[in-house]
């Protein structure tokens, strides 16, 4: 798992759960320490920092913090649907110029896939999956390689901790 | 020695671009080097810098407490003084009158002190200030420094550079924007007018233009941007047995673009959400004109063939869905705001309305008070009608100017159905005067035109292409009061003195026949100071007798001379005018012995 794979696991993860998984703590050699204390703060952006980051982005480019935290179950399809094409295409292009994704496997999903020269951990086998690695498969899913991550380089002020400021109308 | 590169600038109301030709890489190909577009660094977000193709023309000018301590430091510069560009555009609209915008359209508002701290207009209390003079000033300094930055090996104050103006700017906007770039650093500036610079780009992109043109012909250039509309007519003639060009006509300045079209169809969807009992606020507002624009370029997009957009706002604070504003753009909308509202088919003969006079005007700027792009086009053409002289400009029965071709350039233009209309009321008026209809040129690349066309101007000015002959784009005067017996209550009637006639030439200089003014020595001598877009037959020396609706006052002008050249206390002198290699109108007194003194322009004086 490269650094991109961490900072897309601990992103998602600390989306669902407000806590890097337990992966990302070992393979980084962290500790929990209680709350309070996050990790030093490095010179380098970490994959914390990282995930942070792009949450940052895209709350501020396209609120999509503020879309998944709401609570939509009183709203009518319409209206959710109106708010999501906006959220949807911002954040469509903040994912665009940040990162650069591409597909595993760039065949036709539904045919005839061979596996030689794909590296395993790359692809996920289901169904009747025999004991040594079959020659191929139906591609189901073509699945997303991040092939770039190209972040704004931080400012040594920069408290990635605030995802969205506050704000405060002065009238 | 030339320099290695060509840089032109497109100084634009609402974007900034830089274009610029390698010298060095032409080598021994006959064919010029392929002019290209510099990405202008910039802070897109607070700590983020990108380049992009256009830098737009927003200034804030921020508190303490608007940004993050150093998140608004540039690659080159430390200095948390002012933000230019994409951020200060974005911020800007969060922040109330911090933002400085269409600093250009001030730049040429005579109503106004230039040189004085004036902008943000609606500032609010404790916010610096800045002069039109001074925020052109700033934009030219960005973009050297943008340039430094990203061609570090070949600086930018020893680089041939040229800056475009609207070709409706008068002498005095014109010397205040080569005010502005020398105190930005630039050394070795030239002038060029906007829609010629679109012709130069397409003179670029087309190599063989001259199988496409051919004597006689006459090319009508429409150049509408965000926050201004320029006309320009360029005719073809012979010269030593060769194709020339030359620059026959400019139009008036008027204060219309893009951006007015954007806010109209946002004032529409405004009015049916009020409708529906929804207010917004002003940041709603904000957030509905950047949506309209987005929704309105898809919905003019041929190949998107949808008939509505819908215009989404938020909810403001975290309740988003909760919030949310529902309104649709319908493309039969669009079609009627801008084709009905802004290109109206109308005949040649229409002349745009005028703003109903109120005494008491709230200050401002003085936008076009008739928003009708075709009557505007109408009125330039038939203003061609007059001169008998300009054989070179083909008119018809009525005596309409008849343009074989059209140029479009500016982001408006983009649209088909806005090309196709005003093309059709073109070729409806050219029926009626039994000509042919106009061809169009097809530009590309219609947000850098201007830019490229400049980089290419500066290598024509090395021999290196073709050149449009133009000369000064109107004709100047003087007033002169005649010395008539006073009558209470009534100014004495002006006359005016021309003293520099359509088409003088660059790099050319002349004595104005006529009277000899007695200046006082030490004390300023101050002239009023006039010009026509129209009058293209006076020539100079030609005294006025009525000064009419088709000359206007622009800023005076003023000399002081010194005391201590010794002669007596009243010096006899006589004008003469210069025009420079670099396209800048200069009028000098000359005394007898020959001794010489600038007259300059007194931005300071409001005139009534």
């Amino acid at each position: 798992m490269g650094r991109l794979g961490l900072a897309i696991k601990s992103f998602w993860a600390i989306l669902r759960t407000g806590a890097l998984p337990d992966e990302v703590v070992q393979r980084l050699g962290l500790a929990r320490r209680g709350p309070a204390k996050a990790a030093p703060a490095a010179a380098q952006a970490g994959p914390a920092e990282g995930a942070l980051q792009m949450l940052g982005i895209l709350q501020r480019d396209a609120r999509l913090i503020d879309f998944l935290m709401e609570d939509i179950a009183a709203y009518s399809d319409d209206q959710v649907g109106a708010a999501v094409r906006s959220v949807h295409q911002q954040c469509r292009e903040a994912l665009n110029r940040y990162v650069q994704l591409a597909p595993v496997i760039d065949g036709v999903e539904g045919t005839f896939t061979k596996l030689a020269g794909i590296e395993l951990t790359a692809v996920k086998l289901v169904g009747n999956v025999p004991p040594q690695p079959p020659p191929g498969g139906v591609l189901r899913h073509r699945g997303w390689r991040g092939v770039k991550v190209d972040l704004p380089p931080l400012g040594a002020k920069t408290n990635l901790s605030v995802v969205a400021p506050a704000e405060i109308e002065i009238e | 020695m030339d320099s290695r590169f060509v840089i032109g600038i497109d100084l634009g109301t609402t974007n900034c671009a830089l274009a610029y030709a390698d010298t060095a890489a032409m080598g021994a190909d006959p064919a010029l080097p392929p002019v290209s577009v510099l990405g202008i660094a910039q802070l897109v977000h607070p700590g983020e810098v990108r380049a992009e193709p256009l830098l737009p023309s927003a200034l804030l000018l921020p508190g303490p407490a608007d940004f993050p301590a150093g998140s608004v430091a540039l690659p080159w510069d430390g200095a948390d003084g002012q933000v230019i560009g994409r951020l200060a555009l974005r911020r800007g609209a969060e922040l109330a009158g911090k933002l400085v915008s269409s600093a250009k359209s001030w730049l040429c508002h005579a109503g106004v002190d230039r040189t004085a701290p004036i902008l943000p207009w609606t500032a609010a209390p404790g916010v610096r200030r800045l002069s039109p003079v001074e925020a052109s000033r700033l934009y030219l300094e960005y973009l050297r420094q943008a340039w430094d930055h990203a061609m570090p090996e070949a600086p930018f104050a020893s680089q041939q550079v040229l800056v475009t103006v609207p070709a409706s700017f008068d002498a005095v906007a014109r010397d205040l924007t080569q005010r502005a770039a020398e105190q930005a650093g630039y050394r070795q500036v030239t002038l060029l007018e906007e829609p010629q610079a679109a012709f130069y780009a397409w003179i670029e992109r087309h190599p063989g233009w001259r199988e496409r043109v051919t004597v006689g012909d006459l090319i009508l250039v429409v150049d509408i941007g965000g926050g201004t509309t320029d006309f320009t007519l360029i005719a073809v003639t012979e010269r030593a047995g060769e194709l020339a060009l030359e620059r026959v006509a400019v139009g008036d300045h008027i204060l219309l673009g893009g951006d007015n079209m954007d806010l109209a169809l946002a004032r529409l969807v405004e009015a049916e959400l009020a409708q529906a009992g929804r207010k917004l606020d002003a940041m709603q507002l904000q957030a509905l004109w950047h949506n309209c624009r987005a929704a309105k370029e898809k919905l003019l997009d041929p190949e998107s063939g949808v008939d509505e957009e819908p215009v989404t706002i938020l909810g403001r604070g975290s309740g988003l869905v909760g919030g949310v504003i529902k309104a649709k753009l319908k493309r039969a909308d669009v079609g009627r705001v801008l084709l009905d509202g802004f290109f109206p088919e109308v005949s040649s003969q229409e002349e745009p309305r005028r703003a109903r006079r109120v005494a008491l005007q709230e200050m401002g700027l003085p936008y076009a008070a008739d928003p009708a792009v075709t009557r505007h086009l109408a009125r330039f053409l038939r203003q061609q009608a007059s001169q008998a002289e300009h054989g070179a400009v083909r008119r018809g029965a009525s005596g309409l100017a008849t343009p074989t071709h059209v140029l479009f350039n500016g982001g408006v233009l983009h649209a088909p159905l806005v090309r196709e209309r005003l093309l059709a009321v073109l070729n409806s008026w050219l029926a009626a005067e039994g000509a042919a209809p106009a061809r169009l040129l097809e530009g590309e690349d219609l947000m850098q035109a201007v830019a490229r066309g400049a980089a290419y101007y500066g290598l024509a000015r090395r021999g290196k292409g073709v050149r449009i002959r133009g000369g000064v784009p109107r004709t100047y005067y003087v007033g002169i009061e005649s010395a008539l017996p006073a009558v209470p209550g009534l100014p004495n009637p002006l006359k005016a003195l021309t003293v520099a006639p359509f088409g003088m030439e660059e790099g050319t200089q002349a004595r104005v026949p006529g009277p000899e003014f007695g200046l006082t020595v030490g004390e300023p001598a101050e002239f009023r100071f006039f010009s026509s877009a129209s009058r293209k037959n006076d020539e100079l020396g030609a005294l006025i007798e009525e000064v009419g609706d088709d000359i206007e006052e622009l800023s005076p002008i003023e000399v002081t001379l010194p005391a201590s050249e010794g002669g007596g206390p009243l010096t006899p002198v006589t004008l003469e005018t210069v025009v420079t290699e670099t396209g800048v109108l200069q009028l000098w007194c000359v005394a007898r012995d020959g001794r010489r003194w600038k007259l300059e322009f007194n931005v300071r004086e409001r005139i009534g």
